[in-house]
């Protein structure tokens, strides 16, 4: 236990968790994006799993993770245009057909692997993204080397942080984009196309949440498995309700996750008599804990998860 | 629009119902020359390139010998045990092959309705057979002896790191065993075994988290016991050795996979075909049950794979072999 509390420790423990942190984040801010305007998504562990494969396919064919990504990303916009059609064009109840593309799109994901790579003792193995140093910042002292040595993938994910924030607050678009999921009747009124709005909202959440798979198998791991989604999309879920709804919100809630699962991890290793499932607890405790603290006061979108009937009175 | 989506979704229904029926004369055997069937019921997925893949194989292979039908539904979830092994009785299989000790119970509920219907349990426990129930039982302690031998030989850190998907008995045994080994071999080091368990025999990157911390820990020979997360943690071993000397290495399992990636030095082979295949032959003969195939050294059904005589001196290549010599005889348990 001594190696508690040291600056390898330390240092350790904030690679894994930014390691750990950035598929959440991405697939946070995917359905973050998607409550916005009233669509509650829980079909994104299915979305990253698909986005997961493509990401891993065209990466793997082509040698180039950037293409990967961009396939995971279209992948996932596909996978989601499914819930889109059904959710905000027929009405249907969101939370069934979000547990369809749960159902449906890990299965189409094993059978596209299996029938393209079959059932082998080894897995294929792809290339993985290379990490950019940023020039200026990466020479900070101590931090630097943490946090500004990563991949692309993982500035592109903490600088939509900011981004969203400014977005949802600052724009008028944002705004506009807001008002579908309070009030939809009310800013048909005021001449937004809910409509539309709502399929953009399925079309960046498809966006993000296959690049947040997509992440997994071009720049974390580097081959694909059934299950390697491993219920991420579940956890990104609650960081949305967790972080209220909100970019700083959910970052946080995402770190906090990735940091909790790092140190579980890391304790399991050091401290080896004690059961490892009451490690494995850490994360789940730690949600409860902050929860009960923090209050769950805003409930978030008005209208979430209520289906918009234009015609309706 | 929503017409003519809806009709082409139950033309769609309709056609692969045609398609599935079409198929279904076909599965009418003669009676005289009787085609056995074996399902496989298995909750990770075959191909994870670990121990649900090595499984499924051993079931294809087998049953190719034995010029049996097979059948297989995985990723399946606990709850689902029952229904899914229930389902394939009544579809008139002969054998259901559960490859892991965790299908025990949801077998014994089963077995005990279907007496037609014979159940083959991989690392089942030696109390498990019935009358329609058999154990396969590769022995655990020696698939850690033969990993531990070799780790136990190639350290130079004296430390170990062993990463496990869930503490299941066979897994314990094995670290068990992987510790015991390499402290018999290398009785003057002080030896540390690290050990980590993923929660999950499918999520990779629990493996190469759990690999980076022990290598941080100093650990330098690893050895696993979970199919795909194992695959996670040769990735962090390769990135830790980095293009440089291979200083870190890793021992595979459970088919031999020298050659998939730079770190590995070695395999604990078990022969799970071959095992099953002697259960296949009880059944043809109307044998079976009562009874737990053993997987040990001694029979050929375990084995030390091929050793990487790039990364393994000489020296502790003859002293491993000495070693596994030693366990197949018995001297070693």
């Amino acid at each position: 236990m001594e190696s508690l509390f040291t600056w390898n420790f330390a240092s350790e423990i904030v690679l894994s968790t930014f390691r750990m942190a950035t598929p959440l984040l991405l697939v946070a801010l995917a359905e973050l994006y998607s409550e916005r305007a009233g669509l509650v998504n829980i079909g994104l562990d299915g979305i990253m799993s698909f986005g997961a494969l493509a990401g891993f396919m065209i990466s793997y064919l082509t040698g180039n993770p950037f293409l990967g990504i961009l396939a995971g990303a279209l992948g996932g916009v596909l996978v989601n245009m499914v819930y889109a059609f059904c959710t905000v064009t027929l009405c249907a109840e969101q939370t069934v057909y979000g547990m369809a593309l749960n159902i449906f799109a890990p299965a189409i994901s094993a059978f596209i692997y299996r029938v393209y790579f079959g059932v082998s003792s080894t897995l294929a193995q792809a290339t993985l993204m290379k990490t950019i140093a940023i020039p200026v910042l990466k020479d900070i002292p101590f931090i630097g080397p943490l946090l500004f040595n990563q991949t692309p993938m993982v500035y592109f994910a903490y600088l939509m942080v900011p981004f969203t924030a400014v977005f949802f607050n600052r724009t008028k678009a944002g705004l506009s984009y807001k008002s579908v999921g309070e009030y939809p009747k009310a800013a048909e009124t005021l001449g937004i196309n809910v409509v539309r709005q709502k399929y953009v909202a399925c079309i960046i959440c498809g966006l993000l949440a296959g690049i947040g798979g997509a992440y997994l198998t071009t720049c974390y791991v580097n081959t694909y498995s059934d299950g390697i989604v491993a219920g991420r999309g579940f956890i990104a879920l609650s960081a949305v309700i967790f972080g209220h709804w909100t970019g700083s919100g959910v970052l946080m809630a995402c770190l906090l996750f990735g940091f909790c699962d790092a140190l579980q991890l890391k304790l399991q290793i050091i401290s080896k008599d004690t059961p490892y499932q009451l490690f494995q607890m850490i994360p789940y405790v730690c949600t409860l804990a902050a929860l009960a603290i923090m209050g769950a006061k805003k409930a978030g979108p008005k209208a979430k998860g209520k289906p918009y009937l234009r015609e309706e009175r | 629009m929503k017409k003519v989506f809806t009709l082409m979704l139950v033309l769609a229904l309709a056609l692969s119902m045609i398609a599935c029926a079409a198929k279904a004369p076909e599965a009418a055997p003669a009676a005289a020359d009787k085609v056995y069937k074996v399902a496989m019921v298995c909750d990770s997925s075959i191909s994870d390139g670990g121990w649900g893949a090595a499984c499924y194989n051993a079931m294809i292979t087998a049953a190719e010998a034995h010029g049996w039908e097979t059948m297989y539904t995985d990723n399946i979830d606990v709850a689902d045990y029952v229904s899914s092994i229930e389902s394939y009785c009544s579809l008139g299989y002969d054998m259901i092959f559960l490859p892991g000790n965790q299908y025990s119970d949801a077998t014994k509920e089963v077995a005990a309705n279907y007496p037609n219907v014979m159940f083959a349990v991989l690392n089942g426990n030696d109390q498990l057979p019935t009358a329609n129930i058999c154990s396969i039982l590769p022995n655990a302690d020696q698939i850690g002896y033969l990993a531990g031998g070799l780790a136990g030989l190639m350290t130079k850190s004296n430390t170990l790191g062993f990463i496990g998907g869930m503490e299941l008995d066979t897994t314990k045994a094995k670290l068990a065993g992987f510790e015991k080994a390499a402290k018999y071999v290398n009785p003057d080091a002080n030896i540390n075994v690290l050990s980590a368990y993923a929660g999950s025999f499918g999520d990779t990157a629990k493996g190469m988290e759990l690999a980076t911390s022990m290598i941080a820990e100093g650990a330098d020979v690893f050895f696993g016991d979970a199919s795909a997360v194992d695959s996670g943690a040769r990735q962090a071993i390769d990135n830790a050795n980095g293009s440089g000397e291979i200083k870190v290495f890793d021992i595979g399992q459970p088919a031999d996979i020298l050659g998939q990636n730079p770190c590995v030095i070695c395999s604990v082979v078990t022969d799970n075909a071959g095992m099953l295949g002697l259960c296949m032959d009880d059944v043809q003969a109307g044998t079976f049950g009562n009874k737990v195939v053993y997987g040990t050294l001694e029979n050929g059904c375990l084995s030390a794979g091929k050793i990487n005589t790039d990364l393994v001196p000489e020296d502790v290549q003859k002293a491993y072999l000495a070693f596994v010599e030693s366990v197949t005889k018995g001297e070693f348990k």
